[in-house]
């Protein structure tokens, strides 16, 4: 061989060497307990959605700590020392008194921990292509007021129990809901009501974090797939950039940003005015005094709690091996539930907070709109969104509402008391695998139960 | 609970002759971990909170002979009184997870801040103020805070006479409330149907849906006094501290608030130690079974930060955010609370985990 052949050789060998293709690290290899990737607390306690991400600096927590004790704090009337500028009109006092340690609320309308707020529209778009205020209400009806102030309306809610019955004879008893608007302050003009009750805050930062490709990817608007699941993305105004953007965030995906989140809720819930939203929302009613120019609400409080809620820490699975959990995860492929509530995605790559960055995490939602069928349906409008579609919920956390939450209620208006009611609502696209799990024996339920459980 | 009492008696009475004499090895650490929990559950917990709610009863009894006679004794008296049951209930923040969380029972007595706004516009109204009025009304207008504020007034300075009938309606119908409440909370650990003080006790079996794993008592117990630390050095004393605003201070007018701090610690020393009034065995003889310097360290740790609020006191806190001289006594107090939060997350919690994994 002469020294050219081998040069050439070896040349050969590391051009073949170089050429392997990098494999997935496979799926089995993952710990299937990491819910949040990096960004995963093992805490199966009230308080497990309530931990900071793993890994902030000390500025950083310092950040996530003032964001947390702020996310606590109780608004008063204006004028006071501290936390001043409630209302006059509102939905609720503080953060924490719609979203229970940090989880979802209660359905329960006009007392203290009541988590409803109620969206609200008449036909048409507005500037931005969202939805048209009511006038007189604007596009949330504040059902509360500070004393000697009156709230916009008062809304009551009654349930009508009715049956399901399963392919094995067993029924279940599930409760539709009908909502009254009664006493409003003027003339009430709206035509959508769209019943919200505050969802779980927690990885909030790791969804926001999934590259807009990996949503897009998923939408198939014509159902081309013929699965019947089609899955459209939701593109709305976001004021923090500008810009419209894709949605991720509410029950509508009608949100792009955390901040903007935040500093609406703070507006719209609590009527606590700040630089996204200066004007106080009752702005243009009777009970609108004009107190002080200056918002209510420092930037930095509302930038803090954005930001406790972007690095909160998302509660790892339990049980991940038992057998009938095994089975049951299994099921939620076969009946596609894993369809729209996708188990597994990927972060994107930012370097500013490798805390949330490049991570494997396990949402079980695609954030995508998904009709849902008539039974869910509110006719509220939002950009893209049509009355009967809804965003994947993510499935995180969900074994765990009973704990944070005492008592645990489930879809976006609180109407299901369990999780085998919760499947049972869902319709539209999810029909087919409402069927099947109907079909099911009850050993099967079971099991696809005591997996969703283990999320 | 009469079950409950017995195994406690009984376990008690097993350790008791091996309890600080005998090398850890000896002790049987499986009886041991129950043990704390059992005596945390009676000991700690249930005893402070049938304290908190007879404190309540007497504070009620005593607006109540206020509203009867504004003199200087019953004015004094209430003030005392309120001031009794605040230490009893700062106290009980150092376990704060169970029921007075999941049940919410914190908000509605200790809501902070006080919306002296709404207050003014509700006394200054026709709004009937009876007990099922003022559970009709917002939680800033409700608890400790409000009452705090009518019976010490603004910078302490609330003379008898100064009261109208409809405060004096208020305070009698928000103390009412607040004992409701404080017996509901009590009500929770002792009784059915959450048997709470049951379900911390008996965590890990059958027994108990809120444990299924003993570990997880074990952990809301630590996670609490991580949380209390916390909440004193993080936010009640830096908040001010940092503002350097005597506004947003908490209990500004009983110029109680060094009091509150200690008694948050004092609280997190009883979770601790396993006692309240009486004396059980706690974490420490846990941690001392293990870990002896460990424990050293804990008690060296509880003791250091509970010592520090003495050399503050002299000065109302709200003065003395202000005071240069008192500002690094301050900060050494932030100092020493924030040490032993490192050592409860660090180490305290990873001994839970490495030995608590039933």
């Amino acid at each position: 061989m002469t020294k050219g052949a081998l040069i050439l050789g070896l040349f050969g060998i590391s051009l073949l060497a170089m050429c392997r293709k990098a494999a997935p690290f496979p799926e089995a290899d993952y710990d299937q307990r990491l819910t949040g990737g990096i960004a995963t607390v093992f805490d199966e306690s009230a308080k497990a959605f309530t931990h900071a991400v793993d890994g902030l600096n000390s500025r950083d927590a310092r950040v996530h700590t003032l964001g947390d004790l702020a996310f606590e704090q109780t608004f008063v009337a204006a004028p006071a020392s501290v936390n001043g500028g409630l209302g006059p009109v509102f939905n609720n006092v503080s953060c924490l008194s719609c979203h229970h340690n940090d989880g979802k609320g209660s359905p329960t309308l006009g007392q203290n921990n009541s988590s409803m707020l109620f969206r609200i529209s008449v036909p048409g778009q507005n500037e931005y292509g969202g939805p048209v205020p009511v006038p007189g209400f604007g596009t949330q009806l504040q059902n509360r007021a500070l004393l000697g102030s009156r709230a916009e309306a008062t809304v009551s809610v009654s349930y009508m129990p009715f049956s399901v019955t399963y392919a094995d004879g067993e029924t279940l008893e599930l409760r539709r809901p009908t909502y009254r608007i009664t006493d409003p302050y003027t003339a009430y003009s709206g035509t959508a009501f769209s019943p919200r009750m505050a969802p779980p805050v927690f990885g909030v930062g790791l969804l926001e974090t999934i590259p807009e490709a990996t949503l897009r990817s998923f939408v198939d608007e014509s159902d081309a797939d013929g699965d019947g699941i089609s899955g459209k993305a939701n593109y709305v105004y976001n004021p923090v950039t500008g810009q419209r953007q894709i949605g991720r965030l509410g029950f509508k995906s009608n949100t792009a940003d955390v901040l903007h989140q935040v500093a609406s809720a703070y507006h719209q819930d609590m009527g606590v005015t700040n630089y996204l939203f200066p004007n106080e929302s009752c702005a243009g009613q009777p009970q609108y005094v004009k107190l002080s120019d200056a918002p209510d609400l420092a930037d930095s409080t509302v930038k803090a709690v954005a930001f406790y809620l972007r690095t909160l820490a998302v509660p790892a699975r339990r049980q991940v091996a038992d057998p009938t959990v095994l089975k049951g995860q299994d099921l939620f492929k076969q009946l596609n539930c894993s369809g729209c509530h996708k188990p597994v995605l990927r972060t994107g790559i930012d370097q500013t907070k490798p805390y949330l960055s490049n991570q494997r995490i396990q949402p079980y939602t695609d954030l995508l709109l998904h009709d849902m069928g008539p039974e869910l349906a509110d006719g509220f409008t939002d950009n893209y969104a049509t009355g009967s579609e809804w965003r994947t919920m993510p499935l995180w956390g969900i074994g765990l509402f009973e704990r944070t939450n005492g008592t645990a209620f489930y879809l976006h208006d609180g109407r299901a008391r369990s999780l085998e009611e919760a499947i049972l609502w869902h319709g539209g696209e999810s029909e087919k695998a409402k069927e099947a799990f109907r079909k099911l024996g009850k050993a099967e339920r079971q099991a696809l139960l005591r997996f969703i459980k283990t999320l | 609970m009469k079950t409950l009492l017995l195994t406690a008696t009984a376990a008690v009475l097993v350790l008791a002759g091996c309890k600080k004499d005998d090398a850890p090895a000896t002790t049987d650490f499986q009886t041991l971990k129950r043990t704390v929990l059992v005596d945390f559950s009676t000991h700690v917990a249930l005893a402070s909170y049938k304290d908190l709610r007879d404190a309540s009863l007497t504070l009620n009894a005593s607006i109540q002979a206020l509203e009867t006679a504004q003199t200087g004794i019953n004015l004094t008296a209430a003030q005392n009184d309120w001031k009794a049951m605040r230490g009893i209930w700062e106290q009980c923040e150092g376990f704060l997870f169970g029921p007075v969380d999941v049940n919410e029972y914190d908000p509605y007595m200790d809501t902070w801040p006080t919306d002296y706004t709404q207050i003014d516009s509700l006394i200054s109204s026709r709004t009937p103020l009876e007990v099922t009025d003022i559970e009709q009304i917002p939680l800033s207008l409700r608890g400790y805070h409000p009452l705090e504020y009518l019976l010490f007034g603004q910078g302490g300075s609330r003379q008898p006479g100064d009261f109208t009938p409809r405060q004096l309606k208020y305070m009698s119908s928000l103390t009412t409330d607040i004992s409701n409440t404080c017996t509901k909370l009590y009500g929770s650990w002792a009784g059915t149907p959450e048997n709470y003080a049951v379900q911390v006790a008996q965590s890990g079996t059958p027994q108990s849906a809120a444990y299924p794993k003993m570990q997880n008592a074990y952990l809301d117990i630590v996670d609490g006094m991580a949380g209390i630390c916390e909440e004193v050095g993080e936010a009640k004393i830096k908040d001010p501290y940092d503002a350097r605003d005597p506004q947003v201070v908490e209990s500004p007018y009983s110029g109680n608030s060094w009091t509150d701090f200690e008694n948050n610690l004092r609280g997190l020393q009883n979770v601790y130690l396993g006692h309240y009034k009486t004396h059980g065995l706690g974490l420490a003889d846990l941690v001392a079974a293990k870990n002896k310097a460990l424990d050293t360290k804990m008690q060296g740790q509880i003791n250091a930060a509970i010592s520090s609020f003495a050399t503050v006191k002299a000065m109302p806190f709200e003065q003395s955010i202000l005071s240069a001289a008192e500002r690094s006594k301050i900060q050494r107090i932030m100092d020493a609370l924030a040490t032993l939060k490192t050592t409860l997350e660090d180490e305290l919690r990873p001994f839970v985990l490495q030995y608590i994994t039933d």
